[in-house]
């Protein structure tokens, strides 16, 4: 499942995923940076979705981890954010889901992964993060190995099948029926499950952090 | 040209019972929405907590599922297309 190569940058290959990465990178960017220049301290018009999503992470994070993982609140937004765009861009008409593609996924997955374990070996000390991997007994630590590898993989795997899965349906649909009823599917697979699935992996990836830190 | 064919239809058999997690994991997310239902109208205060945990519950669940479902993807965008295709250019 080798993602198509759309044009070359100095021998560079430029794939479908990687321009629909950057351009949500640029519309994130420049969002933020045009909603940020002019803040004040009653809030008005935009500045109301900023604090509300900022807010709301906040929330999150701090019902699940206590006020010491509000360091994590700038990692979480962004997961949240980039995801949800990724998953929501996909209703666009030839636009492409960056959240389709395996290796998106897996690097969210393996981001969270490595903050976590970093996290906890700051937190708790090296032999203390290392002894955890031999409870409760020391013939345990495979199955906890094996345990980490399967956390990354579902994490990854949850995103990437859901959107994936509902693309390829999507599409079966399109072939068969072309004209009235992907349109409320494309609701549902495009918007509904997009939303689920961003909620679904920003508080996996805080429950996952939390697991590792505590 | 058998051989492929069979191959082909096995993987197509084996994708098929592969998705049955898929309906077992129904079966169980939907016994865990039905249960978070009973609390909430027990104790209507408790929605958002409720809420929260039953998604992550039913995330977590769903893992059995989605392996399921990345095993048929993988097995048939790598082995059954690139089969079909040759199996059609034999033809």
């Amino acid at each position: 499942m080798e993602a198509e190569v759309l044009f070359y940058i100095y021998s560079f290959p430029v794939s479908k995923p990687l321009l629909f990465t950057w351009i949500i990178m640029a519309v994130v960017s420049l969002t933020c940076f045009f909603l940020t220049r002019n803040l004040q301290k009653v809030p008005r018009g935009a500045q109301h979705i900023l604090e509300m999503s900022v807010d709301g992470i906040e929330k999150l994070v701090v019902t699940n981890m206590g006020p010491e993982g509000k360091k994590f609140v700038p990692l979480i937004l962004t997961i949240a954010v980039y995801v949800g765009i990724s998953n929501l861009i996909g209703i666009v008409p030839g636009a492409y889901s960056p959240t389709e593609n395996l290796t998106t996924t897996l690097t969210l997955a393996l981001i969270v992964f490595v903050v976590g374990h970093v996290a906890a070996i700051i937190k708790k000390g090296f032999w203390t993060w290392f002894k955890g991997f031999f409870e409760p007994y020391f013939f345990m630590f495979p199955i906890n190995i094996a345990g980490e590898i399967s956390q990354v993989i579902s994490h990854a795997f949850r995103l990437y099948g859901n959107i994936f899965g509902g693309g390829i349906l999507l599409g079966i649909i399109y072939m068969l029926a072309p004209y009235v009823l992907p349109t409320p599917l494309m609701g549902w697979f495009g918007i509904f499950s997009g939303i689920i699935q961003t909620a679904v992996f920003t508080l996996l990836a805080v429950i996952y952090i939390q697991i590792k830190i505590s | 040209m058998l051989e492929v064919a069979i191959i082909v239809a096995a993987i197509a058999i084996g994708s098929g019972v592969a998705l049955l997690a898929g309906g077992l994991v129904g079966i169980g997310e939907g016994y865990v929405a039905g249960k978070a239902v009973e609390a909430m109208a027990r104790q209507p205060e408790m929605e958002g907590p409720i809420r929260t945990t039953m998604i992550l519950g039913q995330a977590v669940s769903e893992s059995g599922a989605i392996y399921s479902l990345a095993v048929v993807l993988l097995l048939i965008f790598t082995v059954v297309l690139p089969l079909v295709n040759r199996l059609l250019e034999l033809l």
